[in-house]
Formats: structure tokens, sequence, C-alpha cells
């Protein structure tokens, strides 16, 4: 051993830093899954639950009130370090991204919309200080599409006094049409669990990975055989088998020759592309966006006159709107369009 | 312009690396950093021991071909440690108007050139291969030089098989420049002017040693009261603030002091900063020709930040279509507020150069912070 060995410093990690639901780890790991560029290893990240208000105290607590004014540089890893490993301190010159992700939750009462712009307007770089996403009104509207193209999505809005958490989930679930795509390696996940007894967690996720990454219908089979083998009982894999190639089959991507992930790519883009027309509605009073200035119109998009537009619309308690708005799929977008141009 | 410029198998380079100019990415900032679409303005970082020093050696290795100046007692590490190749490859593109230049060179030690070789427009003009006696001088018409009696050349390199009486290779190139009347738009005059006004400045080494050796032909120089004004307004726009003043001893040596109510000796007191700076301002400002590259090596290794991004901005407004290439540790300067990420670059351990644009997926913008980036470990796979 080198007697000089010192403390080694850990780089390019990330930060999510979520309202504790796993709704999100679940989209941004079917993300990172699904665009591989973006460098995030799933399993080096660093998720911290707590909500908006919450870490806009944290940041007051460590920086003084008048932070956002004094344009203060705050350091997430080190605020949020600080209050749960006060040993074992982190600090954001060793991370590469910090994702914040929030509802717009009108109903909290602790929401003020002094707070929550200054928040908005200051976390701006997922590779500095950090990003901030708000959903409107929360995570679940990345799926509130109801067809692919869905044109009404143009007007998609909710009033303020439908309860999001249960009622606007119901909702969207009732109306979605990409809710069954992006859940699906959970349902698979589950069948092997609760149908199949798969109790080993390890042995689901490779299975599901060797399922998903079919690309075409005459290997199917033989590769749904293979990843079961062993990992289900003998005397019920022919059941499994054909129970999953009927699913798989269902799903439809395969017949195009495409991997399960290279498919839900596709999806997101169309997501991605919604969203950046729905914002630019807000936000400049137009939806339709020529095909080929996508890139151009997104880059005017400004999160800060989006939530100023929201807080405006949804003030009234009875007749108070909110657009149907999801911008944490914009990472995506940001981090480098080509992604989601190609 | 130099577009592009290869090596391979020297020294700490065993792969091949190139430094691309052409490969801009289009910003719409910082474009003092371009001239004429190629990169004119250049910043790389490494770890230490990664061969920034090296590379910059290596660039100037055509100066030292063409034009000699090569010491001959000089007989250290040359090629790679690790290479079984048994020459280094040197490779310089280049583009003077509409016309492009390649020439390219092996060779196996400081002293000895194996090959040789020049293109222009895709056309061999002239191939030399030392270690095998063959020689391909056909189209020396192509650049008016049809006349140059090439046997002679023949011989003058030929050292026949004593081993004890190795001549040294007159690289072909060379020979072709004083033999043969070129007129003055030939492109081979061209390239010569060009190599010629390369120069290399490494910040500190021997000067920080041995501050007198600046002395004499500088001091003459500044006799001159207004290179001596000069010199002291570049040190106050810099952000040195002091008075000089040269004084003429007793036995005729000048000698430069700093003027207060007593006068302070210079050589013995300036600063590293000052001397690295007064060193910069002596090999750099009063030649009367400008460099056509210029390759800073650790250029402000003893400057504040502020001097730093100075100097820089001083480069860009004086030698404008200058080839500058700095290197540095200061990350400071990776901003887009002076520079840009197709402009800034990293060299690793494995001996790779990276724009900073192209060693990442994600899309560098204007407002990205560069230095938080590079640090936090965006860039690590080209570190």
């Amino acid at each position: 051993m080198n007697s000089y060995q010192g403390e080694v410093r850990r780089r390019s990690q990330n930060l999510l830093i979520v309202e504790g639901h796993h709704e999100k780890n679940k989209l941004f790991w079917l993300i990172f899954k699904c665009f591989p560029e973006i460098n995030i290893n799933m399993d080096e990240i660093w998720i911290y639950g707590t909500n908006i208000y919450q870490l806009y105290n944290d940041i007051v607590k460590e920086y003084g009130a008048e932070w956002a004014e004094e344009n203060e540089d705050i350091d997430l890893p080190f605020v949020i370090s600080k209050k749960q490993y006060p040993d074992k301190l982190r600090y954001k010159g060793d991370f590469t991204n910090i994702v914040l992700v929030f509802d717009y939750e009108r109903h909290d009462t602790n929401f003020s919309e002094e707070k929550i712009l200054a928040m908005q307007r200051y976390f701006v770089d997922a590779a500095d200080m950090g990003r901030l996403y708000i959903n409107y009104p929360m995570i679940e509207s990345y799926r509130h599409l109801c067809q692919l193209p869905d044109d009404d999505f143009s007007e998609r809005k909710i009033p303020v006094s439908l309860q999001p958490g249960k009622e606007y989930k119901a909702l969207v679930d009732q109306e979605t049409i990409i809710g069954s795509k992006v859940d699906f390696p959970h349902r698979i996940d589950d069948l092997l669990e609760k149908r199949f007894r798969v109790s080993d967690a390890q042995k689901r996720k490779r299975c599901c990975n060797e399922i998903l990454g079919i690309s075409s219908v005459s290997s199917m089979e033989n590769v749904i055989d293979n990843a079961l083998q062993e990992v289900v009982a003998k005397s019920i894999l022919p059941t499994a088998k054909y129970l999953l190639v009927d699913w798989v089959t269902k799903q439809g991507y395969v017949h195009t020759n495409q991997t399960y992930w290279k498919y839900i790519r596709g999806v997101f883009k169309q997501v991605i592309y919604h969203n950046i027309s729905k914002a630019n509605r807000i936000q400049y009073g137009q939806y339709q966006i020529p095909e080929n200035k996508y890139k151009e119109y997104f880059e005017r998009l400004d999160l800060t006159e989006i939530l100023k537009v929201q807080n405006l619309v949804s003030k009234d308690s009875i007749t108070g709107f909110i657009w149907v708005l999801n911008t944490c799929i914009y990472f995506v977008a940001e981090y480098n369009f080509r992604l989601v141009s190609d | 312009m130099l577009k592009k410029f290869t090596l391979k198998n020297y020294k700490n380079f065993k792969d091949e690396i190139s430094i691309d100019f052409e490969n801009t990415a289009g910003y719409q900032f910082s474009t003092d950093c371009i001239t004429d679409g190629i990169i004119s303005k250049m910043l790389i970082y490494g770890r230490n021991a990664t061969g920034k020093t090296n590379l910059g050696k290596a660039l100037m290795d055509i100066n030292k071909t063409m034009f000699g100046g090569r010491n001959f007692y000089d007989t250290g590490i040359f090629l790679n440690a690790d290479s079984i190749d048994k020459t280094a490859i040197f490779s310089y593109e280049f583009c003077f108007e509409n016309n492009e230049l390649v020439y390219r060179y092996a060779r196996l030690s400081n002293q000895d050139l194996r090959k040789e070789e020049l293109l222009i427009d895709g056309k061999t003009i002239f191939s030399c291969d030392f270690e095998n006696n063959k020689f391909y001088f056909e189209n020396l018409e192509y650049i008016n030089a049809e006349t140059a009696n090439v046997d002679r050349y023949k011989q003058s390199v030929d050292s026949g098989d004593d081993e004890e009486f190795q001549v040294l290779k007159l690289p072909f190139l060379t020979w072709l420049l004083s033999n043969v009347a070129l007129s003055n738009d030939s492109i081979l005059i061209k390239l010569a002017n060009y190599a010629r006004r390369m120069l290399m400045i490494t910040a500190g080494n021997e000067m920080l040693r041995n501050p007198r050796i600046m002395n004499d032909s500088f001091y003459e120089l500044l006799e001159d009261s207004n290179r001596l004004k000069d010199l002291e307004d570049f040190l106050n726009e810099m952000g040195i603030k002091c008075k000089l003043i040269l004084e003429k001893l007793p036995d005729g040596q000048k000698k430069l002091y700093f003027r207060h109510e007593k006068l302070v000796p210079f050589d013995e007191t300036a600063s590293s900063g000052t001397l690295a700076l007064v060193d910069l301002y002596r090999r750099l400002i009063p030649k009367s020709w400008a460099p056509s590259l210029l390759y800073l090596d650790e250029f402000d290794a003893f400057y504040h930040y502020e001097m730093a991004e100075k100097v820089i901005n001083f480069l860009k407004k004086r030698y404008p279509k200058c080839q500058v290439i700095m290197t540095s540790h200061n990350t400071n300067l990776m901003t887009n507020r002076l520079m840009r990420p197709d402009c800034l670059f990293i060299l690793s351990r494995e001996g790779t150069l990276t724009a900073l644009c192209h060693a990442t997926e994600r899309e560098l913008r204007e407002g990205h912070n560069l230095e938080k980036m590079y640090i936090s470990g965006e860039f690590d796979k080209y570190e």
C-alpha cells in the first residue's frame, strides 16, 4: 500500500431532489435508460426527499433570508448534507447534475408565490447550482396525453379546486395513453414477483432487461424462453412464456424492430414536443410550432414566466385553473436538444 | 495558417495526437478566438505530466527542421519509450490563401531525419526516404523549382556505408529554399515565412533562476525612453503598478530600477510575476515581426487571475491573426466570457486532446459555468 494515500475525491456525482414520491425516481430511471447518452448511472444518484418550502427554509438557515436578492452562491449538496450527514459534508463542486423536481402545490399551506418564484429564478442550471423543474399540477402530467399526437393538450387544464394527488392521478389514469407504455417494465417485474413468485430482485431485473431488449419478432419466443430459464419454476415456464410473448406483442414495438427502450425514447420525444408546444402556448399564446423550429422555440421558453402565468390563472380558488404542463422532462432537451431531434 | 498538426511516437505521445485548428463549433460568442474559420486562441488544460510542454516542443519542431538551431549534443529522449516504431512522425497541414500544403517528416532523433514529404493541393511535390535512399522529385515544376539540381542534393545527403561518418541530413525543403530562386509569392516562401515566425515561450524556468539572462541586449533596447515607457505602460496595464528607470553604471553597464524615494534594483527585487511578465514582454513585443504561432507554456503560472485575463485580452487585441496556444492550470480562465468550448482543450494522461464541447454529450451553452463543470468531473472521461 502506498503510504502517501489520502482521501480520494469522488466527482461526477448526481443529486436528484424530489418530494418523497417514488414516481419521480421511476420517471428519471426510465429517462436515463432511454437516453444513455446522458451519462448518469442510476445507481450513483443521491436522491433526497423534501418539499420546496422546506428546502427554501434550509437555504435561508444557511445563507440568510436575503439569499435570493443578494445572489448568494447556493451549494445544495452542502446544505442537504449538513442537515442529513453533518460529519460527511458534500459540495456541489463534486456534482455534475443537480436536479430539483417539485409539484406545483397550490393547496400546500406553505404555498408562497414569492418563495417559489425565487427558487425558480435562481435554480436555472443543472450543471451548476441546480435546475428546478416544477410540474403542473404534478409529475403525472407527463402522462396526460390521450392520444399521439394529442392536439387537445393545447387547452388541457384542471380546475384549481381539483385536489392534486388522488383526484388528478385518477383523472390521468383514466385518460392516459402513455401510462401502460411507461409502466411496462414495472408490470413485468410485478408479474414475475407476484404471479410467478420470483423473489430474487436481481434475477427479475436481469430477466426484465433481456425481455425489454428484444427487437425482433422471430427471436422473441426464444429470448423470453431463455430469460425465464432458472428464473421461474419449470412447471410454470410455458405459461409465463406465452403470457409475456402476448404482452410484448401487444405493446407493438417489436414489430417495428425496436427495443422497448428505443420505442419509449420515441414516446418521450413526443411527450417533450407536446410540452414544449404547451409551454409556448402558456408563455406566448401559440401552441403550433413549425416542425423545424422546436429547438428555437424551446430556447425562448422561460420557466419563471410560465410560473408567473400559472400563479395568475390559479389565483381564484373557485374559477381558477392550472395549465397541465410537465417541465421535468425538459431535462433531456436541455441536456442536448439533439437527443430529441434526431 | 496552420490548420492541423499531427504527431506520433514522440516523447510521451505513443499514439497519434492532433491539434485540429479547423474543428470549430459555431459559437456566437468570444468570436475573437477564431480567425478566418481557424482557432487562433487556444487554451490547453491537463493534469501534471500529461505532455503540455512536449506538445509545444513538438509543434515547434518544424521550425528547427527547416532552419536548424538544433543542439547537436541534444541526444535526449526523443522517441516514445514504450513504442516499437523507429521514428516519430510530424505532419503539418497549412492553408495559404487558397492552397493547401502538407509537410510531413519522420525522424529518429533530434539529429536524424528519416523521411520527408511535401504535398500541395493533394499532389506530392517531392518525397525523400533517406534510409532507403529513395527520392521522388517529379513535380518540382509545380512550385517553379524544376531548375533545382537535385543530384547535388542527393550527393550531399549520401553518407555511404561509412557508419562512422554520418552526415546531418539537410531537409530537402531547406535545401530547396536556399538553392532555388523562388518568387516572393511562392507557397514555399509563405511556408518559410510562417515557420520562421513560430515562437514558444515557457514561463519562468531559466529566467526566474537567473534574471540577469535578459539583461544586456534588452537593456540596450530600454535605453530608448519610449521603449522604457512602453514597458512601464505594459506592466501597469497588466496590473503591476510601478515606475521604471534605467541607470548607467560607472562601468558602462545598464541597470534597471524601480523608481521610489530611493532606487530599488529590478533584478534583485522584482516578484516572480513581474519577472515572468517582463520576460513575456522582452521576448514578444519588441520584435520587428509579428509571430505566426505562439506557444505560451504555463503562461500564467505566476500571474494573479486578473492579470492572466488581461494578458489573454492583450494577445487577442495585439495579435488577432496569430495562432496563440496557451497552457495553464488556472481554471478561472475556463469561461465563455473569455474563451469558448471549442477553444478550450483538455490533454489527457492517455495523450488525447479534446475540446470541451467534444468532451461531453451535453450541449454546452454560453451560460454554462465551464470551470465548475470541469472541476466537478463533467469531462472526466477525457482528462
